[in-house]
């Protein structure tokens, strides 16, 4: 092929990525939409060597508890992404309220108070019915945090058909 | 610093260049990852995520990054495409410069929307974090085309090979006298010095002036851009002072 085709080629290549990614972007559901809506808490899971089940639970709970001192409302295992950014929980018992922002590429959930950064988990996945959020945590505990939450309604729906 | 080209440039010319401008790169890329959790100066990186997200079926952060890489593109296709269509059009210096300075308005177009406009949201980050990895394209494109691929400030990973090679080079006593190695290999290591010294700076800098560290980044490209304005005008200067000594001592 004549080289100041391909060369042409090359320039609509470029138009075609940047023009298809705005679009995908523009169309396809962002995280910070996704993310709105109640979500229960339904798993912990701790990825750690060297422990027994009786032993992971154990740690499981004081983890828990250590690691969300700072989100207090968040132990009672529902998590309340309104669209105005607030975090919130049904028995939330604090006026402070706690931020929420989508942060990257749409990979990172950052939760603040008072305008500062109190934890911030990786999103793994997250779709309309599922939210995976990893921690990295920095206690002398080698491993990851991942929580499963799912939307409220989706868990409603499963219990209505039971 | 930037009106040479190629093969005319000196050592200490690549030096200065490719130690100032890993600076402001090293300081950029740990600001964003501060304020947007993303790298701006990590391609290598966001190829492997790009794979990751489309395989794990996540098409918008994938068009996310994506976007990123293109920008980044766009920006040393820019860079390249000013320096080559200037040439004999304008002063080889302004065509030079015309990179730097747009790196200098992208950079401080995130510093200025952060300080006045910023409302944290998801398409803000995308667009901003953009704005920052086209400007280290426009930069890396600057750097390499003008020194022959010498100077490639966010090159890490082919900068850290490099200075291996180097390396195990001079466990041969020749090579250790070879001028040519010896000069490259002070080039990488000062790079990848002032990369890191750049890093540290902007992390340990935002926390004192955080959005300011953007700033202080336009600065350093300031400083960049004007020098050898600053040297062509002192040499034009000490050019008249001498041709005005020659007529005196004529007449």
């Amino acid at each position: 092929m004549n080289r100041d085709v391909l060369v042409k080629l090359n320039y609509l290549l470029l138009a075609l990525l940047l023009i298809g990614a705005s679009f995908i972007i523009r169309h396809a559901e962002s995280p910070e939409r996704l993310i709105q809506g109640e979500w229960i808490e339904k798993e912990w899971r701790l990825e750690k060597d060297n422990a027994s089940v009786v032993e992971e639970s154990q740690m499981q709970s004081r983890l828990k508890k250590e690691i969300l001192q700072n989100v207090e409302d968040l132990h009672f295992g529902i998590w309340i992404f309104e669209e105005d950014g607030i975090l919130k929980s049904t028995s939330s018992k604090h006026n402070d309220a706690i931020e929420w922002f989508i942060k990257g590429r749409g990979h990172v959930l950052e939760l603040r108070r008072d305008g500062r950064t109190i934890e911030s988990f990786q999103i793994q996945k997250i779709s309309k019915t599922t939210l995976v959020l990893h921690l990295n945590f920095d206690l002398q505990v080698k491993g990851i945090i991942e929580i499963v939450l799912e939307k409220k309604e989706q868990s409603d729906q499963y219990a209505k058909k039971i | 610093m930037l009106r040479k080209y190629s093969n005319h440039r000196t050592q200490s010319d690549n030096v200065k260049l490719g130690a100032l401008t890993a600076f402001s790169a090293g300081m950029v890329n740990v600001a964003s990852v501060t304020v947007f959790f993303a790298f701006t100066s990590n391609i290598t990186g966001y190829y492997a995520v790009l794979a990751q997200e489309i395989s794990k079926g996540n098409w918008y952060q994938g068009a996310v990054v994506l976007l990123w890489v293109t920008l980044f593109f766009l920006g040393s296709f820019l860079s390249n495409f000013v320096i080559i269509q200037g040439k004999g059009r304008w002063n080889q210096y302004i065509s030079h410069a015309i990179p730097v300075m747009l790196e200098f308005l992208s950079i401080l177009f995130v510093g200025i929307y952060l300080e006045a406009f910023y409302q944290n949201t998801l398409k803000e980050t995308e667009i901003l974090v953009g704005a920052l990895l086209f400007a280290m394209g426009l930069q890396n494109g600057l750097t390499a085309s003008i020194s022959n691929s010498a100077v490639k400030t966010t090159h890490l990973t082919g900068l850290t090979t490099d200075l291996a090679i180097l390396v195990s080079m001079f466990s041969k006593h020749e090579n250790r006298h070879n001028k040519t190695l010896v000069d490259k290999f002070h080039l990488l290591l000062i790079i990848m010095v002032t990369y890191v010294a750049g890093g540290l700076f902007g992390g340990i800098g935002y926390l004192y002036l955080e959005n300011g560290i953007f700033y202080l980044t336009c600065a350093i490209l300031l400083i960049i851009a004007l020098y050898d304005f600053y040297k062509i005008g002192r040499i034009r200067r000490i050019f008249e002072k001498r041709k005005r000594e020659v007529v005196m001592q004529i007449r």
